[in-house]
């Protein structure tokens, strides 16, 4: 139907199911001039947009995402249409950059899937996903021993003695604090589980991200009924309280990003683990 | 710090929570599921990883197992890197002591020379 100067591929942000999603079309999307707007196929809606095959074949996907900005401007505005529909009906994400030829290889490809779909639908119905990060600060403990040396050779071996029994102590209470860390980490986990229809532990962010002067120690997703925030909240600062030596970091709502895949991603795990020969869960 | 953290998230069912790009591309990258697009699965199995290298949001790979051992490489917390300082601190202290030990040698000889050899100029 389009003429063939202007060849577009179909960009699907997200897949639906009810809900009045024509607020979407508001949305710049990714900004490419053509409408967000929505695909039926079958039960499942997706909200996809038309972008230019010039910009979004896989050659230029490829360089564009790997620009540090484009990447930020993508995944932004990827991610916000999916606030957006996740706001006005069940909406399972799909990842960055998921494109298809045109609407009948996207139906196609929903209506391959549509089982598994709807069980994703059914499984975040009604519920969102909330980030907890811990952090524990790192560095060295709080009585630093860095002057002791120079003032050593002062007074011979006695304070040589001094020295290591401070270099002990201090490897001591690093270790004693990498324990309580753990546990304290572990007890958040605990306790929002607690509160959580399911929950997912992510990979932690390294100190690029993170920062120097303070190390991840959990990275977790939770699956809440709506309405439970306050509970979370309550728990999250009562834990604080307990755990002074911890910060506690709660982000969300979130779409639900990682429960999402309908039980899909516990299979690939637990494939992954009987190809690679083997941890226990 | 943790309580303004914890204060400053938006209210519930609001929009679009202001998250950084890290915890954004952590989500939009490869959570949610995967239909296979015409397009994507190069850039999945491919481009992914350089990309995630290039913002530094990957992190030590064996976190997966637990999300928990990745600071196996972390001197702060891992009690193995510990031993490593430990070790460099001992190697540190031996050599002050051997610095130590060779000054009261010299003082020592010292000494005797200046006790034997009052007006000596000559070395």
């Amino acid at each position: 139907m389009t003429p063939p100067e202007a060849p577009t591929l179909t960009y699907a942000f997200a897949v639906c199911r009810g809900g009045a999603l024509t607020a979407l079309a508001a949305l710049p999307g990714l900004d490419t001039g053509a409408p967000v707007r929505t695909l039926t196929a079958g039960p499942l809606t997706a909200v996809v947009q038309d972008v230019p095959a010039a910009g979004f074949g896989e050659e230029a996907l490829r360089r564009r995402l790997s620009d540090h900005d484009e990447l930020e401007r993508c995944a932004r505005a990827h991610h916000t249409v999916i606030t957006a529909a996740a706001a006005l009906a069940p909406t399972v994400p799909l990842p960055l950059a998921t494109l298809y030829l045109d609407d009948d290889r996207a139906r196609e490809a929903l209506g391959e899937r549509e089982t598994s779909l709807l069980t994703a639908l059914d499984r975040i119905a009604g519920r969102a996903e909330w980030g907890v990060k811990v952090y524990a600060p790192a560095g060295p403990p709080p009585p630093a021993p860095e002057t002791a040396p120079a003032n050593g050779t002062a007074n011979g071996k006695a304070s040589g003695r001094a020295y290591l029994d401070r270099v002990r102590t201090r490897q001591r209470s690093r270790e004693q604090r990498h324990t309580l860390t753990l546990r304290a980490a572990e007890r958040v986990d605990t306790a929002v589980r607690g509160l959580a229809v399911a929950a997912r532990r992510l990979r932690p962010h390294g100190v690029e991200v993170t920062g120097k002067h303070r190390t991840q120690v959990l990275n977790a997703a939770y699956l809440l009924d709506l309405g439970r925030e306050r509970e979370l909240r309550a728990a999250l600062a009562s834990l604080h309280r307990d755990e002074s030596d911890i910060q506690i970091e709660l982000s969300g709502p979130w779409a639900p990003y990682s429960f999402a895949d309908g039980g899909l991603a516990d299979r690939r795990i637990a494939d992954e683990r009987r190809t690679s020969g083997g941890m226990s869960p | 710090m943790t309580e303004r953290d914890l204060a400053c998230i938006p209210p519930p069912t609001t929009g679009p929570p202001s998250s950084d790009l890290a915890e954004i591309l952590e989500r939009v990258l490869d959570k949610g599921i995967v239909i296979a697009g015409d397009i994507k699965i190069d850039l999945l199995d491919i481009e992914l990883l350089t990309i995630r290298l290039r913002l530094f949001i990957s992190s030590v790979d064996t976190a997966r197992k637990a999300g928990i051992d990745w600071w196996e490489t972390d001197p702060a917390l891992s009690s193995r890197a510990a031993k490593d300082a430990l070790a460099q601190e001992n190697a540190e202290l031996r050599m002050r002591l051997h610095a130590l030990e060779s000054r009261m040698d010299s003082d020592e000889r010292l000494s005797a020379v200046g006790a034997t050899a009052e007006e000596g100029a000559d070395r």
